[in-house]
């Protein structure tokens, strides 16, 4: 083991390596918070696109996202059907209905509407009640998270909807939209018959499913051929276009971008200024190492050592923050997500960052003089 | 047999467009186990010499030889003989605060390419031998002038660097801390048979001394 300097140098003022440690682990929290809402919103955009069993997603022509959905004839999921390749095809409502709470207040709400959820595996976090049922009558399903926007409500609740009332025969979870509407579940001649000003013999989407081994461009071309007033996007593509449409229109993609970018910024400047200072404070320290032989290498390698150091400290902390925000952020309905290749890439965003902000000070290093140890 | 060889040095600053003449063709040579004491009033140049005797500082013409070897005059290979050959002691001390008298040593032999347990042993030596070694673990802070210089000493002798330098090492202390340190520093040195060379106002180091040098205005004298 060898003396490590640039640790005691660094730990030396407790103080102020607290401060750099607080500095970086604040940018790393900016970036990570920010990172993990982008990304939570982004996730509630296509939750249901990425949930529902289906490979392929059929939507009327300029369908800019799930939530925004358009009519079209139903009966065209027959041509679906016949497509080679094709296992099962169904039609999908969504579609905005209003309701009416126990207190007269009006909200939105976020329909889903087949005739066979259990077929493509939806919704898929069932808390209670059985989507079987839900053919029996006039029933549906609402998502856990509406109690924040409606108030309690509990299974053998009814509530209005379009002027109709519906009984909860059951609870989901996690089925949220991006614009934070709840989400519920009902039968398809059920939501058809509530909207039927739109919807009487039309549907929204059709969704299908290929048989196992079968060709997906070659279904996806036959079904573009067959039904040429549609859009057919493979399910990644739909939620792909689906989260664009979020990021482009609202303008959270430049948001985060931004914040990133001051996160990133914020670092920089507090480690380049701490090691910058605590470079000129170590002159005669570096110009002694100098002039016992150590050579400007030596010198860097300390400066990059506590850079690390800082690095690794700061965004320990500020992961740690970021998680710890986690369950606050739930509290006022906000996801956040932070994947783990982008804590990884924030880490090494954090590292070389540090480094970088390091070797600021090296070219003063390179001037150190060693004749200044003979200085008084 | 010469540890060092100076021939012929003179050095030249630029102060912007004027040349400040401050050494005038010194010579001199000293051999292993030898202690020399360099006197001479302020600003004949003696922190100047030692600077280039310690290839801190290129010489404007002449050259430097240390164990028969000339010195090149670029950075690296200055940096090279420093740390081969040369141990240095100033009058600031320059021990690195926040490592311990243990570790002041121990960094610097780490520099000089000696590394883990046996530049440790190394260091508890040469504390032991300045009488420190009960101090090992303190920070400079913790140490008073006296002893802060003798660690100091201590990493001057450590590594066995033939040809030790020091810059009025006993400027910052009181007289008799200051002998005391002298004494230490002269029997290390005579009696591993480094060749010391000492800067200095202060005539008691012509006591511990083989030889006196005097130097004014950039010459030596007789
Ligand atoms: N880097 C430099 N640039 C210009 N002039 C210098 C430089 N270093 C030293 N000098 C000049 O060289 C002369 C000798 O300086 P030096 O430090 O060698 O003297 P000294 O004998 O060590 O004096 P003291 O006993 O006060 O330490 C002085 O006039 C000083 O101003
Ligand atoms: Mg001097």
């Amino acid at each position: 083991m060898a003396v490590d300097l640039a640790r005691k140098i660094l730990f030396h003022d407790k103080l102020r390596f607290v401060i750099t440690v607080s500095g970086v682990a604040f940018a790393v929290t900016l970036v990570l918070v920010q990172l993990g809402l982008f990304v939570g919103l982004l996730d509630s955009a296509t939750i249901t696109i990425r949930k529902l069993d289906a490979d392929i997603w059929i939507t009327s022509k300029n369908t800019p996202n799930v939530d925004f959905a358009n009519d079209f004839p139903e009966s065209m999921v027959n041509r679906v059907r016949s497509v080679p390749g094709v296992g099962r095809a169904d039609n999908l409502l969504v579609t905005f209905m209003q309701i009416t709470l126990p207190s007269g207040a009006r909200e939105g709400l976020m329909v889903y509407a087949m005739d066979d959820f259990a077929r493509w595996k939806f919704p898929w976090n069932i808390l209670s009640g059985d989507v079987a049922d839900l053919r029996r009558g006039k029933y549906f399903l609402l998502d856990e998270s509406a109690a924040g926007r409606f108030g309690k409500f509990g299974i053998g609740d009814y509530r209005e909807i379009l002027g109709q009332r519906l009984k909860i025969i059951g609870l989901t979870r996690e089925a949220r939209s991006f614009t934070t509407t709840p989400i519920a579940f009902m039968d398809y001649q059920l939501a058809q018959s509530l909207a039927y000003q739109m919807f009487s013999g039309r549907t929204a989407y059709i969704v299908a499913k290929l048989e196992p081994g079968a060709d997906m461009q070659a279904a996806l071309a036959e079904i573009r051929r067959r039904l040429p007033f549609n859009d057919v996007y493979t399910r990644d593509e739909w939620a792909a276009a689906s989260r664009n449409y979020w990021v482009d229109s609202t303008g959270i993609g430049l948001n985060m971008y931004m914040t990133v970018f001051l996160g990133c910024l914020v670092g920089v400047v507090v480690v380049a200024q701490t090691l910058y200072t605590m470079t000129m404070e170590h002159i005669r320290e570096f110009g002694t190492v100098k002039a016992i032989g150590g050579t400007n290498l030596d010198i860097y390698m300390i400066l990059a050592k506590q850079a690390v150091i800082s690095a690794v400290c700061g965004f320990s902390l500020g992961a740690a923050q970021s998680y710890a925000m986690k369950p606050l952020m739930e509290k006022v309905d906000l996801k956040l997500i932070m994947p783990p290749e982008a804590m990884a890439w924030c880490f090494a965003g954090t590292l070389v960052l540090c480094l970088a902000s390091a070797m600021i000070s090296f070219h003063k290093v390179a001037k150190i003089d060693p004749a200044l140890v003979f200085r008084t | 047999m010469a540890v060092l060889e100076a021939h012929a040095i003179t050095k030249t600053f630029q102060e912007g467009r004027q040349a400040v003449p401050v050494l005038h063709g010194i010579d001199l040579s000293i051999s292993a186990g030898e202690v020399v004491t360099l006197e001479g009033p302020s600003g004949s140049g003696k922190t100047t010499l030692l600077s280039i005797l310690g290839c801190i500082l290129t010489p404007t013409s002449g050259r430097v030889m240390i164990e028969d070897v000339a010195v090149g005059d670029n950075a690296r290979a200055m940096a090279g003989v420093r740390k081969k050959s040369i141990g240095f002691v100033f009058q600031q001390f320059n021990l690195f605060p926040s490592l311990t008298a243990r570790e002041n040593v121990e960094y610097s032999l780490n520099i000089k390419g000696l590394k883990g347990n046996d530049a440790r042993l190394e260091a508890e030596r040469v504390l032991d031998d300045v009488g420190l070694g009960d101090r090992k673990n303190f920070l400079p802070r913790d140490l008073s002038g006296g002893q802060k210089q003798r660690v100091a000493v201590a990493r001057a002798l450590a590594g066995r660097s033939p040809l030790i330098l020091a810059d009025e090492p006993t400027a910052n202390l009181d007289s008799h801390t200051g002998a005391q340190v002298l004494e230490i520093f002269r029997n290390l040195a005579k009696k591993e048979n480094r060749a010391l060379l000492i800067v200095t106002h202060d005539t008691k180091v012509r006591e511990i001394s083989d030889r006196v040098l005097r130097i004014r205005d950039g010459v030596l004298m007789d």
